[in-house]
């Protein structure tokens, strides 16, 4: 396994790591806000929400990150495989 | 004794056969199949993370929803007919919705939902120590916000809003808020 090819592993190891601490986070906000619906409170879903929403975008921006940082890898790979 | 040894390797032979046979005939694998890869987890993460995402903001815009749903106007009670520290019971909205109407000592009529926050049965008031009760699980809230200071419940009543025209009294709204 070359260095970037393990730089590649470690890398989709942590980010897999990082996106499931944000599901983790989102499912806590949810609860949250289901509590706080039940308890006629308006406002704190709203934050919810919009938190959540960050969340997923950030999670959407690490899994495309990723997936382009696998796709290189492996242009480069087969390219060399070639030569 | 090697005659024994032969005859169970011939047997362990017979149970490879076997299983080849039942491969063939059956070509499932289910270790390749239960295999999950990061690529397949990100991605169902990934698409997870949008499902809550979007519970989330079905959660955030429910009371706006609930809130622009018109209530229906209703006549509850005359004025006349409770005095203080007396209370009716009565339906808002609809028929399946029990909710009761107290008239504190000092005169203000207030009502709430009937329908305890805790696990949904009904409260009822104590003239006595002037307090809404839930018998099931000793719950009380307080008849002037009807918010909850012992037993089990941890949210509020939901307040019914009234209107007062003379001496009739009109459920107008539910405050969720």
């Amino acid at each position: 396994m070359s260095t970037r090819q393990s730089q590649g592993t470690t890398l989709f190891t942590a980010l897999l790591a990082l996106i499931g601490i944000g599901v983790v986070v989102q499912l806590w906000l949810l609860a949250a806000s289901v509590d706080a619906l039940l308890g006629h409170e308006a406002e704190t879903p709203l934050y919810a929400a919009i938190a959540s929403g960050v969340l997923f975008l950030i999670n959407g921006l690490l899994v495309l990150y990723v997936f382009g940082f696998d796709k290189k890898l492996r242009k480069q790979k087969s390219s060399s495989e070639r030569n | 004794m090697p005659q024994k040894n032969e005859t169970q390797n011939d047997c362990l032979e017979c149970t490879k056969k076997k299983e080849v046979r039942w491969r063939e005939d059956f070509p499932v694998n289910w270790d390749s199949d239960n295999y999950v890869t990061r690529r397949e987890m990100v991605k169902f993460l990934a698409l997870g993370s949008l499902t809550i995402a979007g519970a989330n903001a079905v959660v955030a815009a429910l009371p706006h929803i609930l809130k622009a749903q018109e209530m229906p106007t209703k006549k509850i009670a005359l004025a006349s007919s409770i005095a203080a520290g007396e209370s009716k019971l009565f339906s808002y909205p609809t028929e399946e919705d029990p909710c009761i109407l107290v008239r504190q000592n000092s005169g203000d009529l207030v009502a709430y939902s009937q329908v305890c926050t805790h696990l949904s049965c009904a409260v009822v008031h104590k003239e006595k120590e002037n307090v809404l009760f839930c018998p099931c699980h000793d719950g009380y809230f307080s008849v002037d916000q009807g918010r909850p200071f012992a037993g089990p419940p941890t949210r509020s009543l939901p307040r019914i809003k009234l209107e007062q025209q003379g001496n009739e009294v009109f459920a107008v709204g539910v405050d969720i808020s």
